[in-house]
C-alpha cells in the first residue's frame, strides 16, 4: 500500500498549487492528475526540461538523474518526471529553474 | 535515371495503399530538374515550440503562407498541434523524395516530424497542404525498444524507407545509432549495427559513390540540459565525421576534425549525384570543412573560419556558431548562419576547396541590428535554420536554436518568441538583400510566443533531396 503525500508546487511567478501525491508517483504524474501541467521533455530523466528545486522534504529519483550533474544535486535540483514523493514536499517549480542549471559560459 | 537501370524498384510499392494513379515517383529527375520544373514555393512547414517554457500547450507544425500574392501573406495559417506536451519539434523528413523518382505510386506526401526530447515521431498527412493533419504517432516506448532515443535527422533513402539519426540510446546516453522505418511508417528496426558509432548528429548519402557522412554532437544527457563549457573541456562533445559504407552500413573511416571542427553538426552533400563534396560546419569552431574524396579515403580540410569578436556585454570573444548550411540546388553557393554573431553568408562554391565570401547579411543575434526592419517588431535570435527556394533566389531563416540552448545565449527569444525572416538572392551577382517587406511573427500566437526552428517546403528543397 503506497504512502499518500502532499506536494506543494510554487512558481517564480507567484502560482502556488497543492497536489496529492502517491509514494509511487511521480510529481509530473501526480500533478497532471491534480490538473496541472508541468514543464516535461524526455520523461525518463535525461533531459533535463522538468527541473524542479526541493525548497523542503524528500524526494526519491526512482532512476539515476542523468541529466543533473552533482553540483545540481548537491543544490536542491531534482528531475521532477521521476522523483516519487518520500514525504510532504515544497516544490518550486516552472521552466526558469531548469535555465538555472547552465549560464551563458562566456559572458 | 531511366527505368530501365532502376536497381532499387521492389515489388512491395505495386500493393502500397496510395490514391492516384500517377506513373511518376516523387522529386525531380536532376537538380537542374527541380529548378526548372519547381514553382515558387507558397507554404512553408515549420517546426514550432512551446517545450521548456511556461505556456502549457504542446509543439505544433506551422503552415506559414510565403506566398506574396495572398491575403495571408507570411501568416501563421494552421498549427498542427502535437498529442502530447514536451516533444520539442526540431528536424523533420519528408516520406519520399528524388531519391525514389523512379518509384512508381510513391508521393511525397508524409511528413515524419520527431521530438528530439520525447523519442516520439509523428506522421503527418500534408494531402491537404494548409491543413495537414497527424495520422501516425510512434511512441517513445517503440523506440526505446531498439536502446535508441532522441531522433534527430529524417532522410528517405531509396525503396521509401525512412532512416533517423538517433543521438543515444534509451537512456540518454552514448551510443547513438539509426532508426529504419518502411514505407507504411513501422519501425523495423537499427539501420546500423550496434556500437558501429559513438556520437551522432546529422547525415547525408550519396549513393552513386556508396558514401554516408555522420557528424556528432553529444551525448544526449550532456546536451539536452544546456550547453556546459565543462562538457567540452571533458571530451564529452563531438568533433569527429564518421564515414560509412552506404551498403553495409558500417563505418569505413572516422575523421578527427580536432580543436577546429568542435561539434561538427549539419552535413550538406552538393546535390550533383556525381559530385565528391560535402560540407560540414563546425558549430563550437565556427569553422566550416570541405569534406572530398582522397584517393580510397575521404577527407577534411578547414576552409572557411569565423573569427570570434569581441562585445562590450561579453567576458570572452564571441564565436560566430555556425548552426546550420546548406548548398543551392545549382551547386554554386553555400549558405550558412552565424546564429551568435547574427549574419547570414554567402560563399561562392564553384571551387569547392576554397569558398570566397560573396556577401553577408545581418540581422538580430548579438551583433545585427535589433530591429532590421523599420517599423516591426525586434529581433533577439541570430539567423538559425535557412532554407532557400530551389530556384535559389528566396533564402528564408528562423531565429531558434534550441529550447535550452536558446535560454543561455538569446533569453528573450522563449518570451518573446522567433521571427521568420527572408533575403532575396541574386545567384548571378552573387548578392543577398533583406526582403523588409517580409517577417513571420512567432510571438504572436494564440497559446503565447513560440520558437520556430527547421522549415521546409512542400515541393522539396535543398536540405531534403539527394539524387541516385
Amino acid at each position: 500500500m503506497s504512502e499518500r503525500y502532499e506536494l506543494t508546487l510554487e512558481w517564480d511567478v507567484g502560482r502556488v498549487e497543492t497536489v496529492r501525491a502517491k509514494s509511487d508517483q511521480t510529481v509530473v504524474v501526480a500533478a497532471l492528475d491534480g490538473g496541472v501541467q508541468l514543464p516535461v521533455g524526455c520523461l525518463t530523466g535525461a533531459c533535463a526540461t522538468c527541473t524542479g528545486e526541493l525548497l523542503s522534504g524528500e524526494l526519491h529519483h526512482r532512476r539515476p538523474p542523468r541529466s543533473l550533474k552533482p553540483r545540481h544535486v548537491d543544490a536542491g535540483y531534482v528531475l521532477l518526471c521521476i522523483a516519487e514523493p518520500r514525504s510532504d514536499c515544497r516544490i518550486r517549480v516552472g521552466s526558469k529553474v531548469q535555465s538555472e542549471l547552465v549560464e551563458n559560459p562566456w559572458k | 535515371m531511366s527505368d530501365a537501370d532502376t536497381p532499387h524498384e521492389s515489388a512491395e510499392h505495386s500493393h502500397h495503399d496510395h490514391d492516384h494513379h500517377d506513373h511518376h515517383g516523387p522529386g525531380y529527375s536532376t537538380p537542374q530538374a527541380a529548378i526548372e520544373e519547381s514553382e515558387p514555393e507558397e507554404l512553408a512547414y515549420v517546426m514550432s515550440l512551446y517545450v521548456g517554457t511556461d505556456v502549457e500547450a504542446p509543439d505544433f507544425v506551422s503552415v506559414v503562407d510565403v506566398n506574396p500574392d495572398s491575403d495571408t501573406y507570411c501568416e501563421i495559417v494552421d498549427r498542427v498541434e502535437m498529442p502530447n506536451h514536451g516533444d520539442e519539434l526540431h528536424h523533420f523528413g519528408w516520406n519520399a523524395c528524388s531519391s525514389s523518382c523512379h518509384v512508381e505510386g510513391l508521393q511525397r506526401r508524409y511528413l515524419l516530424v520527431p521530438g528530439v526530447r520525447s523519442s516520439r515521431l509523428h506522421v503527418i498527412d500534408t494531402k491537404d497542404r494548409r491543413n495537414p493533419e497527424i495520422v501516425k504517432v510512434i511512441e517513445p516506448e517503440e523506440v526505446f525498444e531498439h536502446d535508441l532515443s532522441t531522433p534527430h535527422t529524417v532522410h528517405c533513402v531509396p525503396e521509401g524507407k525512412i532512416i533517423v539519426s538517433m543521438l543515444g540510446n534509451a537512456d540518454g546516453d552514448l551510443p547513438g545509432g539509426f532508426l529504419e522505418l518502411d514505407h507504411d511508417f513501422n519501425v523495423v528496426g537499427r539501420w546500423d549495427p550496434p556500437g558501429e558509432i559513438g556520437m551522432n548528429y546529422d547525415y547525408w548519402y550519396q549513393p552513386r559513390h556508396n558514401v554516408m557522412v555522420s557528424s556528432e554532437w553529444a551525448a544526449p544527457k550532456t546536451f539536452l540540459p544546456g550547453f556546459d563549457l565543462e562538457d567540452v573541456e571533458q571530451g564529452k562533445y563531438g568533433r569527429h565525421l564518421n564515414i560509412w559504407n552506404w551498403e553495409t552500413h558500417e563505418v569505413t573511416q572516422t575523421i578527427d576534425l580536432g580543436e577546429e571542427g568542435m561539434i561538427p553538426l549539419e552535413v550538406r552533400f552538393l546535390h550533383s549525384p556525381e559530385a565528391k563534396h560535402a560540407y560540414v560546419g563546425a558549430a563550437l569552431s565556427s569553422n566550416v570543412f570541405h569534406i572530398h574524396e582522397d584517393g580510397d579515403e575521404w577527407a577534411a580540410e578547414k576552409v572557411i573560419d569565423v573569427e570570434a569578436r569581441e562585445h562590450d556585454d561579453w567576458e570572452m570573444p564571441v564565436p560566430g556558431l555556425v548552426t546550420d548550411l546548406l548548398v543551392s540546388m545549382d551547386d554554386r553557393y553555400l549558405f550558412f548562419s552565424n546564429w551568435l554573431h547574427g549574419d547570414v553568408r554567402m560563399y561562392d562554391i564553384s571551387d569547392p576547396a576554397n569558398p570566397r565570401l560573396a556577401d553577408q547579411v545581418w540581422a538580430g543575434g548579438h551583433f545585427g541590428p535589433r530591429t532590421p526592419i523599420d517599423g516591426k517588431r525586434e529581433v533577439f535570435g541570430g539567423p538559425q535554420m535557412i532554407q532557400l527556394s530551389l530556384d535559389g533566389t528566396r533564402l528564408y531563416w528562423t531565429t531558434s536554436l534550441f529550447s535550452s540552448w536558446d535560454n543561455q545565449f538569446y533569453p528573450d527569444e522563449g518570451e518573446q518568441g522567433s521571427v521568420m525572416l527572408k533575403a532575396d538572392v541574386n545567384p548571378r551577382k552573387g548578392t543577398m538583400t533583406l526582403d523588409e517587406s517580409f517577417m513571420v511573427d512567432f510571438g504572436d500566437l494564440p497559446n503565447g510566443p513560440a520558437r520556430g526552428h527547421e522549415i521546409r517546403w512542400p515541393d522539396g528543397d535543398c536540405t531534403s533531396d539527394v539524387w541516385l
